[in-house]
């Protein structure tokens, strides 16, 4: 066996991917780290901030993505996925199909000129769909590689040979439209499945009015409103009459634990909705904030400290019953109806904004990557993982980490990923 | 297999108009059902089967028996009827040993269940004939806002009935569509009308109503529409009952979709036996007229 | 101070085995239109608690929720996250009420007797009958009082009903 197959393939750029190149990389193994979006940083470029430090999740991130970038032995591959796989371990043949930028990755400094008169608004997805982007853009400002891309099914001049407006704008020539979609064979020795998590879709819960009611959002929405970065530049406006929200209600378990959705726990809901009611509470501390929960679930280091702060020092309500019903008074106040199953009164609450702590779950194209690479899916659609060693995929050479596997926070993430790093290369080194 | 109606004893005994409309409305549309001789009480989902689970399942089982004898499937014209057969039935289909132990029971009285007849609620059948309906249409409701009140028997336990979405219902106010009305779209469609807890708490009972009432009247609604005849009845006469206690004045007229599918497609309203509605539904048949 | 009736309990998780998965989340009294309305007083959650734990007095004798007011809507069993089917598990406890001879609202016992005797819950009086000549509708024979009396004697109906007109 060769020099090349000293070489993993990481699948997904989120925080569990590039914690796992980063660890190989260190130890001289080359990676080819393969990302779906323009980006790569994932869940986690998303968020303000984490728990349960309360640290900005960008400034941790950044520093990661700088140095994903720049490594020597890391080759990063955006708009990029996984074809086609053959072969085994120690010797795997991959296509990749790298989807044409139509950007010059060498020109482009990021000034952002060609999105100023792009004339085309789309669905921003990093921003939840909160507000729009152009055509050409970027996933976020702080994104790695930091060039701009186009999203050629909402171009004009792909759609209707159109506008070339950001091609005369731009100072460096940067633009090119004749790029193509190039399909690359990869040869690698092991591996590393990172494509992270979706969030479920709570419109289907008739009873809480999600898509009707305009000011129930869901957290990772909350996450994009409070952030400084987001669509209200981290000025807390509710969605319906842009009023500053005084009055906040989380609630858990939304999709999880639930027979009918999702029969798991999503692990993190406890401690983000904690966060996000003392982001919040730091935003405005006229802000008044209820977590209604089933359990509070703060297994693992520093959590329950963290949640006990929250009753301290941010004012947090914690009230136990889940909440199944909300509905909406004639000013679109959310009103929630729930049991405080302390006192066992059932009673009706008005609340200017209600956040849905709604439940991790797979990407929905993992069964496509699973049928691709030959792996196993569990009957809850993450990925199947060796009972006993959980970063193996079902099959030999090829391991999994983060929340793709099983629901999971950030700081477990990154402990999984060197895992599945320190597994994968172990696999390539036996050799 | 053809169907034979199953009236249930409120509608016969109580509100035989309902079963009136009911009939015209399916002779129209040329569904041809039959009548079953010897049926008892389904038993009440709300009351018999509370008091004993056993002699539920017993009432129940030698209902579904007297139409398998019949080779009839069961066309119920109650939401409660039907909801009491789905249940007996699934019960039974399911669970051999209690199938084993009621036909221990029915065999005293020379029946036994074998597992063999559909339930259907007369709503399932006329959405079923929905295309037919539209077509049929000669008098179309239009601009009548009707409030749709599925009812909870009809719905739910959505595992047993197996019929419409429990918790955002749109066949009721499909076939409303269908004759030319205007459904509306009021908040607390899927809600319970309370008629269940008149046995034990009627003031909660009327208040549940009241809830209902206030819904529809935010939304604009000339009149309700029921698929039950518990709920027809609380409609229909405690009105009265809410405006004595909360001071209101509600006074909407009520019918069965069968009386309004009735009227769409031209039979005599004078036929449909409309004068022994208990709130007056003159004015609605002026404004469709 | 209540005591666990383990022999009652295991009773009630025979005859509906979902009890056992309820977690206690609150879900059943948040969708209750009848536990809001009496402020938690009646209470789904509650009672299915108290059947957890065997609290055969609390549920039977003393009555507190009063199973009684629930009105079958069928809301929490439709959103019950671990598929309890409440009602079913209501009527099981107020199967044994009735049994029991314990109190419970006199128009249930209206009914039954109605059934017993005429086989309908509302028997066909004589304004009826002459209303559906008018209305032109078919004289559609009803059951047998001689057959459902012999089935209802094979399940002891008329005992198990009887209980309250004795206590009285």
């Amino acid at each position: 066996m060769g020099e090349n197959l000293k070489r993993i393939m990481v699948i997904g750029g989120g925080i569990a991917g590039i914690q796992a190149s980063l660890d190989l990389a260190e130890r001289g193994i080359k990676v080819e780290l393969i990302e779906k979006n323009a980006c790569i940083g994932g869940r986690m470029a998303q968020l303000d901030k984490t728990f349960p430090t309360n640290d900005c999740s960008i400034c941790i991130l950044a520093p990661k993505l700088a140095e994903c970038f720049r490594h020597s032995n890391i080759t990063l591959h955006t708009l990029s996925e996984v074809k086609h796989l053959s072969g085994k371990l120690g010797n795997f043949t991959v296509k990749v199909l790298k989807k044409a930028r139509y950007v010059k990755q060498d020109e482009c400094i990021n000034c952002g000129q060609c999105i100023e008169k792009c004339p085309m608004r789309v669905d921003d997805e990093f921003d939840m769909k909160l507000r729009k982007r152009r055509a050409i853009y970027i996933d976020y400002v702080q994104g790695v590689p930091s060039i701009m891309t186009i999203d050629r099914e909402n171009c004009l001049f792909f759609t209707k040979n159109a506008c070339r407006i950001c091609e005369k704008v731009c100072e460096k020539q940067a633009i090119d439209f004749d790029q193509k979609d190039e399909e690359i064979e990869l040869n690698v020795g092991s591996i590393i499945v990172a494509t992270g998590y979706d969030i479920f879709d709570p419109k289907s819960l008739e009873s809480l009015g999600y898509g009707r009611y305009v000011n129930v959002v869901t957290a990772l929405e909350f996450e994009r409103l409070i952030c400084a970065s987001g669509p209200l530049g981290g000025h807390l406006k509710r969605p319906s009459d842009k009023n500053d929200p005084k009055k906040l209600a989380f609630i858990n378990c939304v999709g999880s634990r639930d027979i009918k959705n999702n029969p798991y726990c999503s692990s993190c809901c406890c401690m983000y909705t904690t966060k996000e009611a003392m982001i919040a509470y730091e935003h405005d501390n006229e802000i008044d904030t209820s977590i209604f929960y089933i359990d509070l679930r703060a297994a693992g280091k520093g959590f329950r400290e963290y949640i006990q702060r929250g009753k301290d020092q941010y004012s947090i309500k914690y009230i136990k019953g889940k909440v199944a019903k909300i509905i909406e008074d004639d000013q679109r106040n959310p009103v929630i109806i729930y049991e405080d199953i302390n006192t066992s009164q059932v009673k009706q609450l008005k609340f200017d904004l209600v956040i849905l702590a709604t439940t991790m779950i797979p990407k929905k194209d993992a069964g496509k990557l699973a049928k691709i690479l030959g792996i196993e899916i569990s009957d809850l659609n993450f990925f199947k993982v060796n009972s006993y060693q959980p970063q193996k995929s079902s099959k030999e050479g090829i391991f999994l980490c983060g929340a793709c596997r099983e629901p999971m926070d950030i700081p477990n993430s990154v402990t999984d990923a060197s895992g599945a790093a320190a597994k994968a290369a172990e696999a390539v080194m036996r050799g | 297999m053809s169907y034979n109606y199953f009236l249930g004893c409120v509608i016969p005994g109580r509100l035989p108009f309902l079963e009136a409309s009911a009939r015209k409305a399916f002779e129209k549309i040329g569904m041809k059902v039959g009548d079953q001789a010897n049926c008892s009480c389904c038993p009440d989902p709300t009351g018999v089967a509370q008091l004993d689970n056993e002699s539920f399942l017993v009432l129940g089982a030698r209902n579904l028996c007297l139409f398998e004898e019949s080779n009839n499937n069961i066309l119920s014209l109650c939401s409660g009827c039907s909801e009491t057969l789905k249940t007996v039935k699934h019960i039974l289909d399911n669970d051999n040993e209690k199938k084993k132990k009621i036909n221990m029971k029915l065999k005293e009285i020379g029946r036994n269940y074998k597992g063999k007849v559909d339930v259907k609620h007369f709503a399932e059948a006329l959405f079923e004939n929905i295309e037919k309906i539209k077509k049929m249409v000669k008098k179309p409701l239009k601009d009548l806002k009707v409030a749709g009140h599925p009812g909870c028997h009809y719905l739910r336990p959505s595992e047993i009935i197996n019929w419409d979405d429990p918790l955002n219902p749109q066949t009721l106010d499909k076939l409303i569509a269908a004759i030319g009305a205007d459904p509306v779209d009021y908040t607390l469609k899927s809600d319970c009308c309370g008629n269940p807890l008149e046995k034990s708490d009627k003031d909660i009972s009327l208040t549940m109503l009241e809830y209902k009432l206030q819904s529809m009247k935010e939304a604009g609604t000339d009149c309700i529409v029921c698929v039950c005849p518990a709920c027809y009845q609380q409609f229909d006469f405690n009105q009265k009952e809410v405006n004595k206690n909360k001071n209101t004045d509600y006074n909407f007229p009520v019918f069965y979709i069968t009386e309004l599918i009735a009227l769409a497609l031209g039979i005599d309203e004078e036929t449909l036996g409309l004068n022994f509605h208990r709130i007056k539904v003159k004015e609605i048949l002026q404004k469709i007229s | 101070m209540q005591m666990v009736d383990f022999v009652f309990r295991n009773e009630l998780i025979k005859e509906d085995f979902s009890l056992n998965y309820c977690y206690q989340c609150g879900t059943c009294s948040s969708t209750c239109p009848v536990a809001l309305i009496t402020n938690g007083e009646y209470n789904p959650r509650k009672i299915i608690e108290q059947s957890l734990l065997g609290f055969k007095d609390l549920l039977l004798k003393d009555q507190t929720p009063n199973v009684w007011l629930c009105c079958t809507c069928q809301m929490c069993v439709e959103e019950c996250p671990q598929n309890v089917f409440l009602t079913e598990i209501f009527e099981a406890i107020k199967n044994r009420i009735v049994l029991l001879g314990e109190p419970y609202p006199e128009t249930y016992k209206a009914q039954a007797k109605s059934v017993l005797e005429n086989g309908l819950a509302i028997p066909l009086t004589q304004p009826i009958i002459r209303r559906r000549d008018q209305l032109g509708l078919p004289n559609v024979k009803s059951a047998n009082i001689e057959e459902i009396t012999k089935l209802l004697e094979t399940t002891n109906f008329k005992v198990k009903i009887k209980f309250l007109e004795e206590s009285k």
